[in-house]
């Protein structure tokens, strides 16, 4: 019966010993930079399979255990947390997170894409720093922000990044015209363009006389307060007052100016208005 | 002896058809705790914008919707749950690790997953939101059916998400070590 027992225990002996001799340990760097090599160590003998499971990537292959594995950096493009598993008899794992490269590109998203003139924070913009694999980089970064309408600066100022991120907001400048928008991080440089167009109408002015078929009335030319003209299209609305009641016409500017014709023969206060903005009042008198 | 052949076929017959409904039920609640994804959201910090209630409602929606789809998509290995969630930059490796997946025999299973996420970035237009989430998750991944990975994971995600047509989409998904 002792005897039994002996050969019992050593039979276990020999096969915990076997068993940890080829039992394998990984060490897995924590971090690395993306598209760089990686070298994961193993220890036991014998062969054995590695999984390696990230993002943009669920890879397997056989590897020697002993020896180092060397994981290519073509594998590695995308930052994250990368799953390494080496599996023989058992299988043993450890994390991997990859890190963003340096700065490659610059995501700029600028609003509005149009603008009225002199209309305060009415221009932001945000932008996000990228590597060459489309990994966002939130390490701070400098970026400079530059916004100029001509050679008029509307802006001018650093911002460092703040988890991935930097934004402005600015007024719009006094001329209509394109705004250049200028975002970059060191030599990289993304730019936009914004239009400027002109605000609200400003002292809107009409006149007219009668003709053979009623009143014809016109503006002035129509600008903004700044000076700018006002874009073709926009409509400006005609109301006459008269014994015969009232009437509106609604033109468009062509070529700067607004012309309405209406058919009335007694006496009409003509008035004029764009949006939100009235003009002079005209009194015309009675057929004769 | 008739009687009794009888009786203990009727006692056999009920007791499958127990373990039978027993079966179903657990098959339905497994499916359902697999598939069902807690977020906890906190919008309160999201600068320079801040957010609307409703707003709030329709990201965690979104949000949720998309984890839930991408769990679906590694484990069913298909891209097609992804369609809608996901765009640009998220789309593309989720997309490829489905397809590398569907080569390796690969496929990854999240279980239980909990989400704690906070709003740190919230443009001034409305148009990016960045989140911070700290998710748990039983992360299972099989090699042919055969599982060789089965463990709790804790991981810190950056997120990026753009207003769509009719949802909110992740176009940023990346996990890092620490917030």
């Amino acid at each position: 019966m002792r005897r039994c027992f002996l050969i019992l225990a050593a039979l276990c002996s020999i096969a915990l010993l076997l068993a940890l001799c080829s039992a394998q340990e990984l060490r897995v760097p924590e971090t690395s930079t993306a598209g760089d090599d990686a070298t994961v160590s193993s220890t036991g003998s014998g062969k054995g399979t590695l999984y390696l499971v990230g993002p943009g990537i669920s890879h397997k292959s056989d590897v020697d255990l002993g020896e180092d594995i060397h994981i290519p950096g073509k594998d590695l493009h995308n930052a994250g947390a990368y799953l390494v598993i080496v599996c023989s008899s058992s299988c043993e794992s450890g994390t991997l997170y990859v890190t963003p490269a340096k700065p490659y590109s610059l995501a700029f998203i600028v609003h509005p894409s149009r603008v009225p003139v002199g209309r305060n924070n009415s221009i932001s913009g945000v932008a996000f720093p990228f590597d060459q694999y489309r990994n966002l980089i939130r390490a701070p970064a400098t970026v400079n922000f530059e916004l100029n309408a001509g050679k008029e600066s509307l802006l001018s100022q650093s911002d460092r990044t703040q988890q991935g991120a930097a934004w402005f907001r600015a007024s719009s400048g006094r001329s209509a015209g394109t705004v250049q928008v200028n975002a970059s991080v060191d030599d990289i440089s993304a730019k936009r363009a914004v239009q400027q167009v002109a605000s609200d109408p400003c002292n809107l002015r009409i006149t007219g006389g009668r003709t053979k078929n009623g009143i014809e009335v016109q503006t002035e030319p129509v600008h903004d307060c700044a000076g700018n003209p006002v874009p073709d299209g926009t409509i400006v609305t005609f109301t006459g007052e008269g014994p015969q009641g009232k009437v509106t016409v609604d033109a468009p500017i062509k070529q700067g100016i607004a012309r309405a014709q209406m058919e009335a023969k007694g006496e009409e206060t003509i008035s004029v208005a764009s949006g939100v903005v009235m003009g002079n009042e005209l009194r015309i008198g009675a057929q004769p | 002896m008739k009687r009794i052949f009888v009786s203990a076929i009727s006692a056999f017959a009920i007791n499958v058809a127990a373990i039978g409904a027993m079966c179903a039920a657990f098959t339905i609640s497994s499916y359902a705790a697999d598939t069902s994804v807690q977020v906890q959201m906190d919008m309160s910090k999201a600068t320079p914008r801040s957010m609307e209630p409703l707003t709030e409602r329709a990201v965690l929606r979104d949000y949720r919707f998309a984890w839930a789809s991408m769990a679906q998509a590694l484990e069913s290995n298909s891209i097609d749950s992804l369609q809608g969630p996901f765009e640009g930059d998220a789309m593309r490796w989720l997309k490829e690790t489905v397809l590398s997946q569907q080569q390796s025999g690969i496929s990854q299973r999240y279980r239980d997953q909990s989400h704690r996420v906070e709003a740190v970035f919230y443009s001034p237009e409305g148009d990016v939101l960045e989140l911070h989430d700290t998710v748990q998750y039983q992360l299972q991944i099989s090699d042919g059916g055969k599982v060789i990975h089965d463990d709790p994971v804790t991981l810190h995600y950056v997120v990026l998400l753009t207003p769509g047509a009719d949802r909110w989409v992740i176009r940023q998904l990346q996990a890092v070590q620490q917030f």
